[in-house]
């Protein structure tokens, strides 16, 4: 038996655990990845896809902060857009299709290089158990290792059944074991575990694929870069995606195949995403749809594989095949792979501190889908979060978690932590009320500072992001300090710039907060430039300019409630003591343990007449306001 | 601690009617209806008995009732004590319950209870206290209406259709890949302006309810001889005597108090107006001036037969820009000439005498026309000042939200303002409630420390 002693071990080698033992690692920690493969580090077990609405913000947060999966991205992207680029700014999102082996390439090249980490090859088992606190790992073959802190991040592998029509076994994600001796033994532990439901479609060979009878996606131009140090050169060659669509022959096949559907006849209980639903929920529940599209994407530039988005099913491996030869360019295709439908335990997140580590467990940590979330995204930013915190356990410092009005990783953990989930909690813009302030393009002025102080952020990227926030805040300066009289310019020219002459002299600041100002166009103007060179610093200055009047009022709404939002509840609160909490609320509460009033407001069924108790009840024992708890 | 308190209160008006009702709330209203009844009453089912002080003197006799906790109207034990009323005896009552350390209740505090128990969402517990300190009956009949939650209703019914069409908005943003883009749909803009009308529908009944609770601010001016002190007891009537709100010493701004069917019209007099050496005086023209900034509307008097004098124009040239004007034309009755036609612009002006009443019902309904009166009573809402303000909240974020989505078809504006109106209705029934809020809320049901 060996015992190894490491500050940090992380569990699973996913996109949770890659970020998290990094994060750990980058901090100065010791730390060691345990996963089941070593060659499957980094894997795209779903779509071969990064970023999105949501996520493309949690992805740019998490580079901001010094993590990996932008620049993997960067490396392995082969047809990246900017979704929304016709709305503002702030709903503006990143995406890029990515080769699967180039991606895994690049996150096992970090994690082999990064100082402090190292990897084995070995499924854990057990987790060591002293005094109530978790202190190590026993893996398959017996072999022990002893930590400060350990975070588990073993995704779909845990309890996992995969469901083909009614046929079903247990399984990992395709091809994998799943993890169940740690499974059950986790169970033993007194957590909370639920199950929930994900599906992936059957994958298509593109040499059986006529693609003349799709409607061709290219990526945008110029080339998008999804890190703030990234750069278009890095991107391997770029390729084009497909659109195609189902038709009423697919819509009949699938009807047919509905008495072997395991979610139509009751065998899959676990809940799936709405959002994303399989093939046979759309037809039946928007029965009068008779199309749905399907992104054609590709595996990756020597790969043969197609994912065709859109077409997720479970149902028989006959059906599929005639649902997909059904449709426009697949009338010869070839599936490489069937489509199933997974079910899998997830620990209630409502278990879970701000910092990711088990309430009832010190020192385990938990992050990604384990957690009730989907998405690669969501598990990254959550793993980063969840080694961050690690690392500051085993060094004895407080934890750091980021609050809703920060990031969206801040409302990724709060919506966990204080509403559970009962589907797979996928990121969206609406889930952030600070939406405005949350942004794709200042995910580094919000983060990058408080990393740099968390010990993430290199010499390098720290002088780079200096450099930048300093030539925002002298160009914001000049343009504040600028003023343009009426006199300067023709009338007519005023009038094609401004819509209408100007009647007194302005700011060049306050001018570019005119919706049909731009940045570019004003720096032009004789007397009003030269405008800064490099095109991030110039986009900050213009949006900072047309948000100014919403941003403002973001931040007093912040302000506002700021008191109440932090007003902190001590750990020992005893809500049997507020007068007047029904007993439904305050099981809920009891259970949440929610460490700010703010929490406590977001948890279901909570009233605002209880959170009133609440606050009332802080006030009478003169906590709350007193005691306010920092987050970030 | 709180907890162990027991309170009491008459709930009926002092010194009136054949009833006077004490209501107890809290763990020791069992312990009262032994000492005090003999018994205590079956669940919710009054029973007649005589009523007893701690030496079993005989105080009253009259109907017991006792709801038990969770299901009354606090959500404590509550018993209630209806007997004849007369002062004497329900101080003699209250005194039997102080005796068993039962103390009086603050102002306000039973609707404290029944809201800090989730038997009052924030709307109902507000009407409960405007329903205790309303001042007419139309007044009163608004304040049952919001306390049975018809404002609320509509609220809640507002904020349903904005939640409904957020989720357009919301799915088209999140949604960018999706077939349908919402935001180009004219539905939204159908959806908009239907949540728009509601609005002002609402906005329309709770202004009323504000005018009934708070009434009109109006200011009186006029030279010495003009006739102002006739003319505010013709209006007044001559039973209802007028009420002096403060009574004045001569620093005090002087207020009085009138009603016109329902419409409580607090006048504000302008004796100090005028420029003077004075020290304590001008200390009067100060705040009277500050009291000419709230107003409603200045009624300016002035003698029917003369033209306007130039110390009233130098008043008019002072006054805020934004305060409604009336001209009273007073003494028609010694006018020898034909009597002019009302003016109904801007600037209205009226001919009236105080001293026979002539045209006097002119004025009254000039004056409730003028707040956009209506004395029905049916369907308006008791509504505070901080309703208003948030109904006219929302109502500006529905119009910047308009405004986006037809100029610059910004859907994250759009979403944004729409967020921000549904906050601003949210206020009203206590859902999203910040600590400000709460802040005021609690201050007005004297919440301790």
């Amino acid at each position: 038996m060996s015992n190894e002693q490491y500050d940090v071990i992380v569990i699973g080698g996913g996109h949770a655990g890659t970020e998290a033992a990094l994060a750990a690692a980058r901090m100065g920690v010791s730390t060691l990845l345990l996963t089941q493969n070593v060659e499957t580090l980094g894997q795209m077990s779903c779509n071969p896809a990064i970023g999105g609405i949501g996520k493309g913000h949690l992805v740019k947060e998490i580079d901001a902060m010094g993590g990996l999966m932008a620049h993997a991205a960067d490396l392995a992207g082969i047809h990246f857009r900017i979704l929304n680029s016709r709305k503002g700014p702030a709903v503006r999102a990143t995406r890029a299709q990515a080769d699967r082996q180039l991606y895994k390439r690049a996150v096992r090249a970090a994690i082999e290089n990064q100082p402090n980490l190292r990897v084995f090859q070995q499924a854990a088992d057990d987790l060591i158990v002293e005094q109530g606190q978790v202190v190590g790992v026993v893996t398959q073959m017996g072999l022990a290792f002893r930590a400060r802190a350990v975070v588990l991040t073993v995704g779909t592998f845990l309890g996992g059944r995969i469901h083909i029509g009614l046929n079903n076994y247990q399984g990992g994600r395709a091809g994998d074991p799943p993890s169940n001796a740690l499974a059950a033994r986790l169970r033993e532990l007194a957590l909370k575990v639920d199950r929930l439901k994900t599906g992936t479609p059957p994958r298509i060979d593109k040499r059986s694929v006529d693609f003349s009878r799709m409607q061709e996606q290219p990526g945008d131009e110029p080339v998008p870069v999804f890190s703030f140090m990234g750069d278009a050169a890095e991107h391997p060659p770029q390729t084009l995606c497909h659109i195609t669509r189902t038709n009423e022959r697919t819509h009949d096949h699938i009807r047919a195949g509905m008495d072997r559907s395991p979610m139509y006849t009751g065998v899959i209980e676990g809940v799936g995403p709405r959002y994303c639903p399989s093939i046979e929920d759309k037809i039946v529940r928007f029965a009068d749809k008779d199309s749905h599209q399907i992104f054609v994407e590709p595996e990756g530039l020597d790969s043969n594989e197609l994912y065709p988005n859109g077409i997720s099913t479970s149902l028989p491996y006959d059906v599929q095949v005639n649902v997909v030869r059904s449709i426009e360019g697949f009338e010869n295709a070839h599936i490489t792979r069937p489509g199933y439908a997974i079910e899998y335990d997830f620990f209630d997140p409502r278990d879970l501190k701000p910092s990711l580590e088990s309430q009832h467990l010190p020192g385990l940590f938990f992050a990604g889908q384990i957690n009730g979330t989907t998405g690669y995204e969501e598990a990254a930013a959550q793993g980063m979060l969840a080694g961050i915190n690690a690392a500051r356990r085993a060094g004895d410092q407080e934890s750091w978690s980021p609050g809703r009005e920060l990031a969206y990783l801040g409302v990724l953990v709060d919506d966990l932590r204080t509403q559970g989930t009962n589907e797979p909690y996928r990121m969206f813009t609406s889930r952030a009320e600070h939406r405005l302030l949350l942004r794709e393009d200042n995910a580094d002025l919000r983060l990058t500072p408080i990393a740099r102080e968390l010990g993430l952020i290199d010499d390098l990227r720290w002088a780079r992001f200096e450099r930048k926030r300093e030539a925002i805040e002298r160009e914001k300066q000049r343009l504040s300090d600028h003023w343009l009289r009426p006199g300067d310019l023709s009338e007519a020219r005023q009038t094609q710039l401004f819509g209408g002459p100007l009647i007194r002299e302005q700011r060049l600041a306050e001018l570019l907060r005119r919706p049909e100002v731009d940045y570019a166009s004003l720096t032009g103007l004789p007397g009003c430039g030269p405008g800064v060179e490099d095109a991030q610093v110039a986009q900050q200055v213009e949006i900072d300019a047309k948000y100014a009047g919403y941003i403002d009022r973001q931040r007093d709404e912040i302000d506002r409630h700021r008191r109440q939002q932090e007003a902190s509840i001590p750990d020992d609160f005893d809500y049997a003591t507020v007068r007047g909490l029904s007993t439904e609320v305050r099981e809920k509460l009891q259970r949440t343990r929610p460490a700010t009033v703010g929490q406590a407001s977001r948890v279901p069924g909570v009233t605002p007449a209880a959170v009133s108790l609440l606050l009332v009840h802080l006030k009478r024992q003169g906590a709350g306001a007193g005691s306010l708890r920092h987050q970030a | 601690m709180n907890d162990a308190d027991t309170i009491a209160a008459v709930a009926t008006p002092p010194g009136r009617g054949g009833v006077g009702i004490v209501r107890i709330s809290g763990p020791k209203a069992v312990e009262a209806a032994r000492r005090i009844v003999g018994v205590v009453p079956p669940a919710r089912t009054a029973i007649y008995r005589r009523f007893h002080d701690r030496a079993g003197h005989e105080i009253d006799d009259g109907i017991a009732l006792y709801f038990p906790s969770p299901n009354s109207f606090t959500g404590e034990d509550v018993l209630e004590l209806q007997g004849h009323g007369g002062p004497v005896v329900l101080d003699m009552l209250m005194a039997a319950l102080g005796e068993i350390g039962i103390r009086p209740a603050r102002p306000g505090e039973f609707s404290e209870r029944a809201f800090l128990n989730d038997k009052l969402d924030l709307a109902q517990a507000e009407a409960v206290a405007d329903l205790i300190d309303s001042a007419s009956e139309a007044a009163a009949r608004a304040a049952l209406n919001s306390l049975h939650g018809e404002f609320s209703h509509r609220v809640t019914a507002m904020v349903d259709a904005l939640i409904e069409l957020r989720m357009y908005v919301e799915a088209a943003i999140d949604f960018p890949e999706e077939e349908v883009d919402f935001l180009a749909d004219s539905g939204i803009a159908t959806r908009l302006h239907d949540i728009e009308q509601k609005l002002q529908q609402t906005l329309a009944s709770a202004r009323q309810g504000t005018l009934l609770r708070d009434g009109m601010n109006l200011v009186i001016a006029g030279r010495p001889n003009a006739g102002k002190s006739s003319l505010l007891n013709a209006l007044a009537g001559t039973d209802a005597a007028i009420v002096t709100d403060v009574p004045g010493t001569t620093r005090d701004v002087l207020r009085e108090r009138i009603e016109i069917d329902g419409l409580p019209i607090h006048v504000i007099d302008t004796a100090g107006i005028r420029d003077s050496d004075d020290v304590v005086e001008q200390e009067g023209i100060r705040r009277t001036w500050r009291e000419v900034e709230r107003a409603d509307r200045l009624l300016l008097v002035m003698d029917a037969r003369e033209p306007m004098h130039v110390e009233d124009q130098q008043l008019l040239a002072r006054i805020p820009p934004r305060l409604p004007v009336t001209l009273l034309h007073n003494k028609i009755d010694l006018l020898e000439r034909d009597i002019p036609d009302d003016v109904d612009a801007e600037r209205a002006e009226l001919w009236i005498s105080a001293r026979t009443g002539a045209r006097l019902d002119r004025l009254r309904e000039h004056l409730k026309n003028a707040v956009g009166y209506q004395p029905t009573g049916q369907g308006t809402f008791s509504a505070r000042r901080r309703h208003l303000d948030a109904l006219f909240r929302a109502e500006r974020h529905l119009l910047d939200a308009r405004e986006r989505l037809e100029k610059s078809r910004a859907g994250e504006l759009v979403a944004e303002e729409l967020r921000l109106a549904q906050n601003a209705l949210a206020e009203i029934t206590g859902a999203f409630s910040s600590d400000d809020l709460l802040g005021r809320i609690f201050s007005s049901f004297c919440i301790g420390k």
